[in-house]
């Protein structure tokens, strides 16, 4: 038995203009596949605008499919009515019922659907203590905080105990403070009843925290489906690699040169230079071309008695916890991270040290990753 | 350029008091952040200094000039609103232009050419000069809010959380461009955020306000290092920093901490000027808070550490946060990613006590912290007067 | 799935829609036909018969019909005029000033519209009789205010309510004075729902009958007014009537269709906030 199963899903949006030729779009999603196992926690994460509510939507039944198959435990659902579907969804603005109180507000679906008073009851005070809003069971809905509002709603998206959770950005009206709480909260929730959740989200920080596992997906095309872990360390291209993390991957333009036995990466108007890591040297030659990636954290300070190549701080940024400092490479500001608690200003000269075996390889056309054979 | 000076401002509307007695010095050519939480009065006070609202008490002051009664228009201010303001009848270049044609800052239309598309190129968006706002997502939209107000050459640039609908990566590149515009042309700014990252890279010094007061103003090591009391300490860094509440007491050779509750006690470590300062203030009732990567963790049980279960473990990117519960004290620390962790499981967690701040546990003032004398150092630079 | 009602469904939709229609529009067919007709015609056929101009020529060349028009027009006309020069200007407060019983003065100002016309003209009636401006251009532009005004700020009303007060700001920090920004950026955002608002409110004063009827007469005599005069006391010369009617539609058929976009986008917008 499965979770959620998408299968060549291809949705497009026809827009009848008035007295206008129909005009046809290009597909908001693109042959997209996707299998979740049972009970799993599932990003959809992309920038907006790239599918990934219609995905939501489509798996909801909000919205029609153009083509390709939708099960739900292995069930077909594309020509299910949303309420056949057994799902539960807690959108950004899913309103409640203003002249209800917060624990009709939750009972309300199961009330539409006949279940018994007791039974109602029972699972109504069994979910809230869950989503920690026991306390405000007999309140109206106007009186609540963001925060409030967004528990009650999740509570009465898991109330009926759906076999698929669908959350599409439920958090992006709360404030950081509340957001932390709520991801932290949310977590510990679907760890309790061990749903399978699809959760849609432009933020990277909120699908990296609470997905066990990621999909990015950029013009309705997916990118990457794996563990933060895996699209972290391991992106497939040039788009995740620049979506994910903050600050993002420095991603230069290089040619590789071959001095003696080795290669180095060498950038345009700059004296950096860095050796390349072994495992490449079988896909690398002298001028080849490509763009070289390394996340800021893999960029180092070097001592006094470091080989790296001496360069100038160009902008030096302390954030407390941690400490940013730019370099110009090129027309490309190179940003690194150090926890070191020095203060640096513009113009002090430091030596780089990048950490050759974290660097990652794109084409200059594709941004496809390339790998070592 | 400007100095501008705020003295005692108050404004309310309707029974909210949003501004009560705001005080606040911009030195020329500063960039001043203003920091603090959703509803603090930020706004209002970026409003007051544009002329667009009106303090009913205190004044506003620009170059020693009172400038209560001149109106927005002739206080030479630019200004970018957070939910952008663009003309949505006017194309992008129209709305860029706009400052310049009106008849208080007239320029030939040559040279509002020129001006624009020099803004335009520099904030990449020299493409989209000919759409309307209508036609542009939501980071473009505020790249064209910038704009607008970078075309003209204001005695200061007014900026209400400029950043915030930007995604990550390019929220970064405008961090960066906005502090090389600011150092190259020296214009004052006043910028308004509720991202303590972002205020911190940004501000020359920053006031943080909360309910309409001025809490702290300061460098940003200031603000980091030496908070005037809890509130501030907690909106600065990510994730929060940890308060744990007990009782300090004097023993032979120094001071103890315990915990409240059934939690342990520790000695603290050696630091005279603190242990002096305890002694002068003779307080025993102390929170005594620790940034999270100054706490460590162990998943084996180790002496003397502090036997706590996971609430949570999440990547947040380059690393994880692990919150460990002891007793319904949530602390949280700072761990590698890609650990095997399970939710309940039991962690060990330790402090690395040279490193705490402590607070009044009634008032939740600043007490003292560790090696106070020599962050104070770097924190607050001398004044030059000027 | 959202896919809408099924064919079968479609049809039967679609066939009420048809039956409605005709219900709808057979009058009007109806009249533009007997406009067409002689009076000997009148009553023997339907749809075959003779058609003729006579009874367009009787109306537009042989009696005043073409000055009741006028009388109409400038009525109307002048009345939507006076409500958006004071309309917009009241409505730009509401929406956006604070200031005492706010709700209350808007509330009375839609309140004008509640009373049914009877009930208020007779006193105004007197009133205007004191004031000696019955039968008057003025009196009558004057009491279609009550039709108008109201429309009009509630309409536009809701529209400033709908630009943010930001841009105001903006423009404001821009170095624009208030006239500047008001005329500059203010009334092209609203200017769908003012159209549309001063279409409706134009129409409204068209067809307007009972204030006319009872506080004019003689000098000034609205179109509504004056086709009963068609009526004769012996006969009533339904072509003729039917002529006078079909004439008097089409000033505001003609407004209509010009600004057709507007109306659309207008009355869509403006009522629903957001």
């Amino acid at each position: 038995m499965s979770g959620l199963r998408i299968e060549h899903v291809f949705k497009r949006y026809d827009n009848e203009g008035k007295g206008k030729k129909k005009k046809v779009n290009d597909f908001a999603v693109k042959d997209l596949n996707l299998v979740t196992e049972e009970g799993e926690f599932v990003a959809l994460l992309g920038p907006s605008g790239c599918g990934k509510t219609t995905t939501l939507r489509m798996t909801a039944g909000l919205e029609e499919i153009t083509a390709g198959d939708i099960y739900i435990n292995d069930v077909r659902v594309n020509d299910l009515e949303p309420k056949d579907r057994h799902i539960g969804l807690a959108f950004e603005d899913y309103a409640m019922y203003p002249p209800l109180t917060v624990y009709d507000n939750i009972g309300f679906n199961l009330r539409a659907k006949g279940v018994s008073k007791e039974e109602i009851d029972k699972r109504v005070r069994e979910i809230a203590p869950l989503m920690q809003c026991d306390d405000l069971l007999d309140k109206m809905p106007v009186k609540l905080s963001g925060g409030q509002k967004q528990r009650v709603n999740i509570a009465r998206a898991i109330v009926r105990r759906p076999d698929l959770l669908l959350m599409d950005e439920p958090l992006s009206h709360l404030d950081g403070k509340a957001r932390q709480a709520m991801r932290t909260e949310i977590k510990r929730l679907i760890n309790e009843i061990k749903c399978t959740t699809v959760y849609v989200t432009h933020d990277q920080l909120e699908a990296m925290s609470l997905a066990d596992r990621i999909a990015i997906i950029n013009f309705g095309v997916l990118q990457q489906y794996g563990t933060p872990a895996e699209v972290y360390d391991d992106p497939v291209n040039e788009f995740v690699a620049g979506f994910i993390g903050e600050p993002p991957m420095n991603i230069i333009e290089t040619t590789i040169v071959g001095e003696g036995e080795h290669f180095f990466f060498t950038f345009k108007e700059s004296n950096l230079k860095i050796q390349v890591p072994e495992r490449y040297y079988n896909v690398v030659s002298n001028g080849f071309k490509c763009k070289m990636g390394v996340r800021p954290m893999d960029v180092l300070i070097g001592g006094p008695d470091s080989k790296g190549t001496p360069e100038h701080v160009a902008t030096f940024e302390n954030l407390g916890d941690e400490r940013r400092i730019g370099i110009r490479v090129g027309d490309f500001l190179l940003m690194l991270i150090t926890e070191d608690e020095t203060r640096y200003k513009a113009g002090d000269a430091i030596k780089l040290e990048v950490r050759a075996e974290k660097t990652h390889l794109f084409d200059i056309e594709t941004g496809a990753r390339i790998r070592s054979r | 350029m400007a100095r501008i000076t705020l003295e005692n401002v108050k404004k309310s509307f309707g029974k909210v008091q949003a501004l009560d007695g705001v005080s606040l010095d911009i030195k020329d050519k500063e960039f001043f952040v203003l920091f603090g939480p959703a509803g603090a009065g930020k706004t209002t006070i970026l409003n007051n200094i544009a002329g667009i609202q009106v303090p009913e008490e205190g004044i506003v002051k620009f170059d020693g000039e009172i400038v209560n009664l001149v109106d927005a228009a002739h206080r030479d201010t630019a200004m970018v609103f957070e939910n952008y303001a663009l003309y949505p009848q006017m194309t992008v270049y129209d709305n860029m232009a706009s400052a310049l044609r009106s008849k208080l800052y007239k320029k030939d239309e040559d040279y509002i050419q020129k001006r624009v598309h020099e803004i335009a190129k520099m904030m990449n968006m020299d493409h989209l000069l000919e759409r309307l706002p209508s036609q542009l997502s939501n980071g473009q939209k505020q790249r064209v809010a910038m704009g607008r107000a970078l075309v003209r050459m204001p005695k200061v640039y007014l900026m209400d959380e400029p950043l915030a609908h930007l995604d990550a990566k390019l929220r970064n590149a405008m961090r960066t461009e906005l502090k090389s515009i600011q150092a190259q042309f020296g214009t004052t700014s006043v910028y308004v955020t509720h991202d303590f990252m972002e205020a911190l890279s940004l501000a020359d010094r920053i006031a943080v306000i909360n309910e309409g007061k001025v809490v702290q103003i300061g460098t940003g090591d200031a603000i980091y290092d030496l908070p005037v009391n809890e509130f501030v300490a907690t909106l600065m860094g990510d994730p929060e920093i940890n308060v744990i509440p007990g009782r300090i007491e004097k023993t032979e050779t120094g001071y103890r901490f315990s915990m409240q509750g059934s939690g342990k006690s520790n000695d603290l470590p050696e630091d005279k000027d603190l242990f002096a300062k305890f002694e002068a203030l003779g307080v025993e009732k102390v929170d005594l808070a620790l940034r999270p990567q100054h706490l460590v963790y162990s998943f084996d049980p180790v002496p003397g550490y502090l036997h706590c279960t996971v609430y949570s473990y999440e990547s947040i990117g380059n690393k994880s946060v692990i919150v460990a519960d002891h007793e319904g004290l949530q602390l949280r620390l700072i761990a590698p990613n890609g650990l095997r962790v399970k939710i309940d499981q039991d962690v060990y967690v330790d402090t690395k006590l040279n490193y705490s701040l402590f607070f009044d546990y009634e008032t939740k003032e600043f007490l003292a912290r560790y090696n106070e004398a020599e962050i104070r150092k770097i924190a607050e630079p001398e004044e030059e007067e000027g | 799935m959202k896919t809408g009602p099924k064919t079968g469904t479609k049809v039967l939709l679609n066939i009420l829609l048809l039956i409605y229609s005709i219900f709808a529009l057979f009058p009007l067919i109806w009249m533009v036909i007997l406009s067409f007709k002689s009076d000997a015609q009148m009553y023997n056929t339907l749809f075959v018969f003779t058609p003729t101009l006579e009874n367009y020529r009787i109306v537009l060349f042989t009696t005043d019909y073409p000055k009741y028009l006028l009388d109409s027009l400038i009525v109307s006309g002048f009345a939507v005029i006076v409500s958006v020069v004071v309309g917009v200007p009241a409505a730009y407060a509401l929406a956006r000033y604070d200031f005492k019983k706010k709700e209350d003065i808007a509330f009375q100002i839609l309140s004008f519209k509640f009373a049914p016309e009877i009930l208020v003209v007779l006193p105004l009636f007197m009133i205007y009789q004191k004031l000696h401006i019955y039968d008057t251009y003025f009196g009558l532009i004057w009491v279609y205010q009550l039709i108008s005004m109201p429309l009009l700020i509630w309409v536009v009303r809701g529209y400033f309510e709908d630009i943010s007060v930001e841009i105001e700001y903006a423009a404001q920090v821009d170095g624009y004075t208030w006239y500047q920004i008001f005329f500059k950026n203010l009334i092209p955002l609203i200017k769908p729902g003012l159209v549309s608002a001063a279409l409706l409110a134009f129409i409204f004063a068209w067809n307007e009958f009972t204030f006319p009827l009872l506080l004019a007469g003689t000098n000034v005599q609205p179109i509504t007014v004056a086709i009963t005069k068609f009526l004769g006391t012996d006969t009533a010369h339904y072509g003729q009537l039917a002529v006078a009617a079909v004439v008097s539609a089409l000033p505001a058929i003609i407004f209509a269709l010009c600004i057709q976009k507007h109306l659309v986008r207008g009355l869509s917008f403006g009522a629903v906030k957001g």
